[in-house]
């Protein structure tokens, strides 16, 4: 008589192996293209192998094939919910290493529209968030409803809804068109109560609370061993945020907090570092706007017609502080010989561009620091003895976009 | 296109002197060597044997706390192979660039540059060092899983070393400088 399948080993509990499950690379949930080799001991995780690279595009290599003109338009592709500070990272390396100096309203609006970037990012995110954790009842058209409006006002500066090509090596590429201040004030002065709604959604409810409190917990110095950076990091009580730390541009005038949380963090405290980010970055934008060299582009344009536009360099209406670009923008973009490396705070992380340039009209070599490859790099660690529900939680709690940890 | 674009060669052989940062491991017994410094931060040359001595003293010490890998980048230079170490601190503003290099005379046809790994003791470089691994053909000794992180596993070639060659230009075969 066979009893072999009906047996129970001696200890009396049935006999159970581990079981290794593919999620991806076409979950709908991860973002992208990302593929998770996931082992299970019953429900609960015990180990997970990332697989990277489905998007993988060569930004890289194209950067050492590529003239700086033609590069500095493709770049926003890698990271494309905040094209703004992929540009604004390769600029900053490539006017470091040439010594180029940025007119003061470049450097303005430069911070204006990062700041709005980073806005739309963190809305992406938080919409898609809660799709992630199973709240089907329509809640992304909210925060979908504000991001349109400030995609729309992005549009109009810079000509494309996404991809925009609007911070240059040297400077920006236009001026803001006609009624553009304006519409951005009225946007900043409702969107705190836009906030609020989303809070009084999210923020306390049961059901949210469940799925994110406790889950996923990121200690302090496992973070900082893996170099986890951005809001992730901060919800884990390290107060680093390149903006404050390291002032670059026109940050050290202005005056904004960096949401920091006390100890361990967890999903929670990462959704809510992001909604208190959302809240500084409106402020930001509002001091920009005060703060801003020349006042508004229409005041500016009134100003112009006394000298006619003349566009000369000593000009109190066109020149110095007021230009927004200092280089010429044609195929000829040529960058001094050196190498360099400098870094920006992105909505995910420090975004980190190293170039080694020869004077000529491609890079020798440019190397990306990610902030989502180094991010994702945590997931195994996060993931471990969590059950497989958790998974899309966890996962989508550090806001990776497959693309920039690609390439 | 890609003409003229050697980097010139170091003209000036003078020893620069040490900065804070070399004079740190030279107080520990690790010898460094100066480099031009990169954009006004501090750019020293480790050899491989003491490279996992020195970040492990730079990491620890608690003044100069350089806590934050931030990037290993690879670059196929015109004589070497260099890994570049750009390391910051969490708690202060130091800031500090490393580069072991590899001359391509010493390294076998046939054979990867070596380089010491960083990863059993410290998890950030583990994927940095599989991309440059799988991107520029160094070999990190010591890793505890060297694979291919961005291509596929199979893939033949390191793409960014200077004499890579595509071994089919999908895109256009007729152009001589489209795709390579």
């Amino acid at each position: 008589m066979s009893t072999e399948t009906t047996s129970l080993p001696a200890t009396g509990r049935l006999k159970t192996d581990e079981m290794i499950i593919n999620m991806g690379p076409q979950h709908p949930a991860t973002h992208g293209v990302l593929r998770l080799l996931v082992t299970l001991d019953g429900e609960f995780v015990k180990h997970v192998e990332p697989v990277i690279g489905h998007l993988h595009r060569a930004q890289e290599w194209q950067g050492q094939n590529r003239t700086w003109f033609q590069y500095q338009a493709l770049i926003d592709r890698v990271d494309y919910l905040s094209g703004m500070f992929t540009s604004w990272a390769l600029c900053r390396a490539a006017e470091k290493i040439d010594g180029t100096e940025i007119p003061l309203r470049a450097e303005y609006m430069r911070v204006m529209v990062a700041e709005m970037n980073r806005i739309t990012s963190h809305l992406l995110w938080l919409g898609t968030y809660l799709i992630d954790l199973g709240a089907m009842f329509g809640f992304p058209f909210y925060p979908f409803r504000e991001r349109e409006k400030l995609l729309d006002l992005l549009e109009a500066i810079s000509g494309q809804r996404m991809m925009f090509n609007y911070i240059r090596i040297g400077g920006v590429q236009a001026e803001a068109p006609p009624g553009w201040f304006a519409r951005l004030k009225a946007f900043t002065e409702e969107f705190p109560q836009r906030v609020d709604e989303y809070e009084a959604i999210v923020t306390q409810n049961p059901i949210f609370l469940k799925r994110t409190k406790g889950v996923g917990i990121l200690k302090k110095q496992v973070a900082m061993d893996y170099g986890v950076t951005g809001p992730s990091l901060r919800a884990s009580g390290v107060p680093f945020d390149l903006r404050k730390v390291k002032p670059y541009s026109v940050y050290d005038r202005l005056n904004f907090e960096v949401p920091v949380f006390d100890g361990d963090g967890d999903t929670w405290d990462r959704y809510m570092c992001r909604i208190r980010e959302m809240r500084q970055s409106n402020e930001i934008i509002k001091q920009c706007m005060e703060q801003i060299p020349g006042g508004s582009s229409d005041e500016l344009r009134e100003k112009r017609k006394a000298c006619n536009s003349c566009d000369k360099a000593d000009c109190p209406n066109c020149g110095g502080d007021l230009r927004i670009m200092t280089k010429k923008q044609n195929a000829g973009l040529r960058i001094k010989a050196g190498e360099g490396f400098a870094a920006v705070e992105s909505p995910r992380g420090t975004l980190g561009c190293y170039i080694i340039s020869t004077g000529g009209d491609t890079a020798y070599r440019i190397k990306w620091r990610n902030p989502s490859f180094s991010n994702l790099a945590v997931l195994p660690v996060l993931l471990l003895d969590h059950p497989i529900a958790d998974i899309m939680a966890i996962f989508g709690s550090i806001d990776v976009i497959l693309p920039d940890v690609d390439r | 296109m890609s003409e003229g674009h050697e980097p010139e060669k170091a003209e000036a052989k003078d020893e620069l002197k040490a900065g804070p940062f070399g004079q740190f491991l030279e107080e520990h017994g690790i010898p460094s060597r100066r480099l031009p410094d990169s954009c006004g931060v501090e750019t020293i040359e480790l050899d491989g044997k003491h490279l996992e001595a020195a970040m492990k003293r730079l990491r620890n010490s608690h003044e100069i706390a350089l806590n934050f890998l931030v990037s290993v980048a690879g670059v196929d230079s015109p004589e070497t192979y260099d890994s570049v170490y750009h390391l910051w601190s969490y708690s202060n503003l130091n800031e500090l660039v490393v580069k072991v290099r590899v001359p391509k005379a010493s390294v076998p046809e046939d054979r990867l540059p070596l380089v010491p790994s960083l990863a059993p003791f410290w998890p950030a470089a583990n994927w940095h060092e599989r991309e440059t691994y799988d991107l520029v053909g160094i070999r990190y000794v010591g890793h505890p899983y060297l694979r291919r992180i961005l291509n596929p596993w199979d893939w033949e070639g390191h793409p960014l070393r200077r004499d890579y060659k595509q071994l089919v230009d999908a895109l256009n075969d007729k152009n001589q400088f489209s795709m390579r």
